[in-house]
This record gives C-alpha cells, structure tokens and sequence, in this order.
C-alpha cells in the first residue's frame, strides 16, 4: 500500500515508483499464475498504458484467475461478463428500469458489469456484433450513453477479452475496426510441464496463495500519466513508424509482406507501439525508449492490427512470422547496426 | 561544458582513433593498388620512373583518404547513437543528447541515468579499434602482388635500358661534337671557316641530342659532313701538289735550294723564301738565272693549279729573257698564292677535325643503333608464310623471302601485304622479319618490295642491305661487291633522300677502292 500512497500523494510521480509498483504488481500475480510472464508484462504495460488487451487462449489456461488476480493486486473493482449469443447491449452496459418509491414511479438507472474497473469480456466473439459493439464503444469512448443520459465509467477502466481460438462455430468474429480499439491482443500459451506441475501444486492444496493489493486506482492513473512523459528520441520515433509502413504491401521492401498482407497496421498501431514502448522503458527502469521496447512490444501492439491473406493461411503463414520479418529488416536499417 | 558535452568529445576521440586505423588500411589498399596498377602499366608502356611515379602516389593516397577522414566525422548525434548501439545504452545517450536543452518530468533523470550508463561503461569502447579481415586480406594480397610484378622481370625494362643507352650514346656522340669544337677553338692555327665550321658543328650537336633515337640521329650528320666539305677549296690538293713540285724543282738550283727547304716546310715559309729569292734575282748570275728558270718552267709544267702554274711560266719566261722586274713580279704573285695556300690548308685542317669528330660521333650512335636492332634479331624470311594472302592471288604473294626492318620497326613481308614485325638494323642490315597480310600482288604490278635480297646473296643470309641505312658495321668482305651494287641501285630509287644518296655513293665507291 505504500507505493499507492506515495504515488497518489504525488500526480507527477517520480518515475521509479511506477517501475516498483509494476514490478510489484508482477510479483504479487505470479505468486498465483504460474509462467505466463510474457503474458503478465503485456497485461502490465496494457494497465498502465490505458489501454484494453484481448487475451487468446484455449479455456483453462489462467485468464480468468489473472484478471480476477490483477482486481485483488489492484485494489480494483472487477466484474466479469460471460458473453454468450443471446446476451444484450443492456446486460453489459446496464438499464433504465422502474422503480416505485412513496407511490411514484420513476426510472432508475441500474449500472451493468462493465461499470467496473477491470472488466473480464469472456470469450468476447460468441456474443452478437450489436453486444459486442457496445462493449467495444465504451472501451473506446470510456463512457456509456443509456437512453439520454451518458455516463463515465470509472478510472482506471481496463477490459482483458478473451477468446477461444479453436471453438469458432457459432462465433461472431470481430470485424478488424473492432479489434483495432484494443491495445494489445496477447496469446495464452499452453504451460510448459515444469509449469504444469507447478499449477498442479498450487491449486490443488487446501489453500490457495491470498494476493495482496500493491497499488490502486490512483496509483494506477498516476502511473499512466508518467508513462506518457517518457521520452522518445526522433531516430527511435522514426524507427516506430518504419515498423509501421513496413506491414503495408504497397509501402514495403518485403516480399513476404507485399505477399501475404492484406492491410497493415494503422495509425493507432504507431501509437500503441509508442506508448507501450514508453511503459515498457519504465519497467526496464530507464528514461527514454529504446529500439528494443518498441521490438519487445512488436507483436502484441501488431498481432491483431496486420490482416492477412488467404494465401497466408493457406501457407500457414502467421502475422507473428510477417512481424518478425518486419523486425529483423528494420534493425539492419536502424543507424549504427 | 555539460558533461554529455564531455561524452560527446570522448565518443569523439575513440571514433577517430577507430577511423583513423580504418582510413589507414584504406589508404593502404588504395597505395597498393597504385602500386600495382603503377606496375601493371610498366609493362605495358615504357614507363621510365615507375618506383618514383609509384611513390608519388603515397602522398596523393594519403592526402585523399585524410581528406575523406575529416569529411566523413560523424556528428555528435550520430556518435551517440553509433555508441548507444556499440556499448548496449539503450538508447539512452542518444535520446539525451537530443533532449539536452529539455526540461521535461524526466529529462533530468534521463541525462543523470545517460551520462552514469556512459561512464560505467569506457566510452573508448564505442569505437572499438578494428581492422577489417577483408580489407586487410585485400591489402596484403594487392601488394603482394604488386611487389612481384615489381621484382619479376619486366619486358619494358630492355625497352628502357635501349632507351638509357641510346640517350647516353647521343649524349656521347654530342660531347664528342663539343671536343672538337673546343679542340678548334684552343688551335693555335686559326682558320677563317673557324666560325662555320663551329656553327656546323654546333647545331650537329643539338639535332642528335633533339633526336628521338640515334637511328635519328645519325641522319643529321651525314649533312653536316657535307657542309662541311663545301667549305672546303676544292683547289687546295693541286696547290699543295704544285708546291711539292716547286720544291722539288728549286732543290735542284743553287738559288732555290733555300726556298726549297722553306716550300717543303710550309707554304707560308716557301711564300717568305720566294720573295727572297725574287729580290735576290740581280744578284744572281746569268748562269743561276738560267738554271732557275729552267727550275721554275719544270714545275710550271707539271703544275696541276693553273693559278700558280701561270705565275711560274710567266717567272720562267721573264728570267730566260732577262726581264728581272717582272720575273720578280711573277715570283711575288707566287708567294701570295702560297699564303693563300697556307690559309687554305688551314681551313681544310679544321674542316678534317670537324669531320672527324662527326665521324667519331657517327661511329658512336651506330654501335647503339646497331644494338638496338640486335635487340630483336630476326632471321630473315620469318615472314615466309605468316602471309594469310597466300593463294589469293596465282601470283603467290604468301610472304616468301626475307623482310627488311626499318629500323627498329615493323619489317615488310613481301607481297603486297604489310608486315608486322621486329627487327631491321640501322646501317648493318642485319634482318627483319615480318608477318605479311593482304592481297598478293600481281606478277605485272611494280612494287617496291623492302628486304630483296641483294643479288648473289643468300636468302636466308643474315645481312641484308636496308635501304637509307648509311653506316655500315659489319665486315662485309664477302658481299661487298653486291652491296656496292644493291646501294648503288638503291641510290637511283625515290626511297633514297636526296641529301643522302651522294653520300651513299660515295660510301660505297670507297668501299671499293
């Protein structure tokens, strides 16, 4: 609770305290999920960076017990919504219902789950485009618009979605606009049987590891507002966008992109690289970012923002595969290479 | 001076410590390939200070590479990103030195952990010193290969050693010129020629050392020669015989026996003595008169020199008939044109000693002229067959016979075809040879064909008669007959300059002799 008094004491935080509290938070989390730690880093830097994260997976690797775990490291108020095929705009966003009081009816608001601060969209592609829209509008607007009367969502506001990769019958995909609004889109890998055992441990005692918060809201919001205040040199900047250009088949040097790439990554893309780059500097306890921090967060700023082609399916070509291709041209152009 | 203005002059020192060695393996290369190429060049072209020219490349090397050096200097951003990547810095002095001036949340912070990351660390290390195996491969490989074509032997250096030898030859040949020019110059006898022959002589001198080669040179001395000999009087022998004459007769008479002596010790001494004797002539007896008389119409008879052969006659004459006063007069005239005997014989002195330092020098750019063309012996008839002509024609031009170099040039094969080839010398005729090319001539067609054998030569004898060539060296005792009349017909062709064929002639009717 220390770092959260100090940092909610001091809005211009000083720098380090948002590198322990990150690191903090990473410690608590794997003291309950077991590996995963690129996947703990992601969710971090997606955290502080004020960004949504979609989470892919198959069911049972830990994404529910890790955003249930980010509320109890946090401090946070968290909900999750189970998203199914028949579930409505209303059940997340919530509804105007009627209420009687001394005789006089009136309508009252009630708020839905995602009035929350860290919000658990499971399986986020089974529920139609019409729910999943509004989901996806209040993690872009931050606010949510019930008959005439629009409302903040609370701050910090952080939603992990997660989706199944291989169950894609009767699934709604989401369209590429939709999937361009979250941050990060990270993949759950399966543990490794060292890792295995090691949950098998854990979770099938008498008593399970209890998390304490190591930060809160405040502590959170202050961390976002000194991330942005990282510095970027102009030739990191410029490699960023290179990255960037790079995923579009008609501005790049690169067959394979040229290819298999049917869209490259948008201007939100630049940003998001940016702005976890400058996150993941301050985990890395430095003060600027470096061409390494834009590389490391690479894939999961790009992963969901780089469509491909059939041909790349049919040649089981993956966009991590075109992002590493990507990377590895950008660091012979970088200067000094 | 910030400390990151510190680290800028540090990066600054170790990336030209690293650069500096960089250049200098590429000055190098670029020297060793001068070198070689340097080389390379010699033995295509005569190049005469080759080490001198190669040296002359290391300054230019050197001075461009520095050049390059300093114009090449990374700035300081540049520096810092070079290091930041060289030493693992993250980017961090780099970002700092953009954000110098900054006063940002973390721009502080972000110069302290710079500059700390930076001093950890050695900034010499930035710019680690390296040389490039490749390069240094290249290096080693270029100049070894220069060296060898240095040390092995260069075909170009015979061409160069001719060239030395036919520059000190001309030079040899000129000083020769210069002796006698000095020799003339300190005689105690001063001929009226003297100036002339000194101009002769001189400009001699300066056209062989202007010449290209001593083939060249040769050519301005026959010339010379000739001017030479018209400044001599052509009457000079049939006076100097008439004296001999004189002298023989006068010894005879007991008046003339000192004027004898004095004729047969020099013309100007017999001048002296005949006037003597002129004045002496009442004194004499009749008998004496008589006697001198018949002396002086004896050598008036034989007189070759019609001149003197007059004056003696018309002595004669006025003694026999008592007429002293004009047989005085007579033996006056005589003495006057026995001091312009003495004159004369003078001129032709200093005009022998002009031509004999010619012939000195000739004799010294012959023997080069003719080692040069031994430098490339031939034997005649190498252009049998070279012809691709042959069949061409019924006529047979397929290059059958001997080819005939002109000087140290291409030779002819005959036919019609132009030979290429070596050999030919200058004045030996020693062979060429030559590779003919092109259409056989007709048998009706009159063409002028170099190398013919000279008649009753051998084909395949190694001397051939060169046409224009003026100095022979070789014994030529066997073949001088034909030689005499091969030159002798060569002198009635156009081939022969003008100027030469006098000279030609009359080479080859002393051979005679």
């Amino acid at each position: 609770m220390t770092s959260r008094l100090v940092i909610a004491e001091e809005p211009s935080a000083d720098p380090k305290k948002v590198t322990e509290l990150a690191n903090n938070l990473e410690a608590e989390l794997a003291r309950l999920i077991v590996g995963q730690k690129e996947l703990l880093r992601d969710t971090v830097i997606a955290l502080i960076s004020g960004g949504h994260i979609l989470l892919e997976g198959v069911p049972g690797l830990g994404k529910t017990m890790l955003v249930r775990s980010l509320g109890q490291a946090l401090d946070l108020t968290f909900s999750r919504i189970q998203f199914t095929p028949d579930l409505m705009p209303a059940d997340i966003v919530g509804t105007n219902i009627i209420r009687e009081d001394s005789g006089r009816r009136e309508f009252e608001y009630q708020h839905g789950p995602i009035f929350a601060s860290l919000v658990l969209a499971d399986e986020v592609n089974r529920a139609t485009p019409k729910t999943q829209s509004a989901l996806l509008e209040a993690m872009q607007e931050r606010t949510v618009t019930v008959g005439t009367e629009t409302r903040a969502l609370p701050v910090p506001f952080f939603v992990l979605a997660t989706q199944n990769p291989i169950e894609l019958e009767g699934t709604y995909p989401l369209p590429e606009a939709q999937l361009d609004r979250f941050f990060f889109k990270a993949l759950v890998p399966f543990p490794s049987e060292t890792e295995l055992l090691e949950i098998a441990r854990r979770t099938t005692g008498n008593a399970l590891p209890e998390l304490h918060a190591v930060g809160d809201a405040d502590a959170i919001v202050a961390a976002q507002r000194v991330a942005r205040e990282v510095p970027i040199a102009e030739h990191v900047l410029s490699y960023a966008a290179r990255l960037i250009t790079a995923t579009h088949p008609n501005r790049t040097e690169l067959d394979s992109v040229r290819r298999y790439v049917r869209y490259g990554a948008s201007p939100r893309g630049l940003q998001t690289l940016v702005l976890a780059g400058k996150v993941r500097a301050l985990l890395e306890g430095r003060y600027n970012v470096a061409f390494d921090d834009l590389a490391a967060v690479a894939h999961p700023a790009l992963r969901h923002r780089v469509f491909l082609q059939f041909e790349a399916e049919a040649d089981a070509i993956t966009t991590d595969q075109i992002i590493d291709e990507i990377l590895e041209h950008a660091k012979k152009e970088s200067p000094g290479s | 001076m910030t400390s990151l203005d510190l680290v800028v002059r540090a990066l600054r020192g170790s990336d030209a410590r690293s650069s500096a060695l960089s250049y200098l393996v590429h000055a190098a290369l670029g020297v060793a390939m001068w070198f070689a190429i340097v080389q390379v060049a010699a033995r295509v072209v005569p190049v005469e200070r080759r080490i001198q020219l190669a040296a002359l490349g290391i300054p230019v090397v050197l001075a461009a590479v520095a050049i390059a050096w300093i114009a090449t200097r990374p700035r300081p951003d540049a520096l810092m990103q070079s290091a930041d990547v060289h030493l693992g810095l993250k980017e961090r002095l780099s970002t700092a030195w953009e954000r110098r001036a900054a006063h940002g949340v973390m721009d502080d912070l972000l110069r302290q952990d710079a500059l700390q990351h930076a001093l950890r660390d050695r900034l010499v290390r930035a710019f680690p010193i390296r040389i490039s195996r490749r390069e240094a491969g290249a290096v080693v490989i270029v100049a070894a290969a220069a060296l060898a074509l240095a040390v092995l032997p260069n075909p170009m250096d015979r061409v160069l050693a001719q060239a030395q030898a036919d520059r000190a030859s001309q030079a040899k040949a000129a000083n020769t010129i210069h002796d006698v020019q000095k020799k003339i110059a300190a005689a105690a006898k001063t001929a009226p020629v003297d100036p002339k022959v000194q101009k002769i002589l001189s400009d001699t001198a300066k056209q062989i050392q202007d010449a290209k080669d001593p083939r060249q040179a040769l050519e301005a001395i026959s010339p010379a020669e000739q001017q030479l000999r018209q400044l001599s009087d052509p009457q000079t022998p049939a006076r100097t015989s008439t004296t001999q004459n004189l002298a023989g007769a006068l010894s005879t008479t007991n008046a003339g026996k000192a004027a004898s002596v004095a004729l047969s010790s020099s013309p100007s001494q017999g001048a002296e003595a005949v006037r003597n004797l002129a004045a002496q002539l009442p004194s004499l007896s009749p008998e004496e008169r008589a006697q001198l008389a018949k002396a002086l119409a004896s050598a008036a008879k034989s007189a070759k020199d019609p001149a003197m052969a007059a004056s003696l006659q018309r002595a004669s004459d006025a003694l026999s008939s008592g007429d002293l006063g004009t047989a005085a007069a007579a033996l006056n005239d005589l003495a006057g044109q026995l001091d312009s005997l003495e004159n004369q014989q003078n001129n032709d002195q200093q005009i022998a000693s002009a031509i004999n330092g010619l012939e000195a020098a000739r004799q010294a750019l012959a023997e080069q002229a003719d080692r040069d063309a031994a430098g490339s012996p031939v034997s005649a008839g190498t252009a049998a067959g070279a012809s691709p002509a042959a069949g061409a024609s019924p006529a047979g031009g397929n290059g059958n016979g001997n080819a005939n170099g002109n000087g140290n040039g291409s030779g002819s094969g005959n036919g019609n075809g132009n030979g290429n080839g070596n050999g030919g010398s200058a004045g030996t005729g020693s062979s060429g040879s030559g590779s003919g090319t092109g259409t056989a001539a007709k048998p009706s067609e009159e063409l002028y064909v170099p190398g013919q054998p000279v008649p009753g030569q051998q084909e395949n004898d190694p001397t051939p008669l060169g046409p224009g060539q003026d100095v022979p060296l070789t014994p030529y005792t066997q073949v001088i007959q034909s030689y005499q009349q091969a030159a002798l017909d060569a002198t009635n062709q156009s081939l022969i300059p003008g100027s030469e064929r006098d000279l030609v002639r009359e080479y080859f009717a002393r051979l005679g002799e």
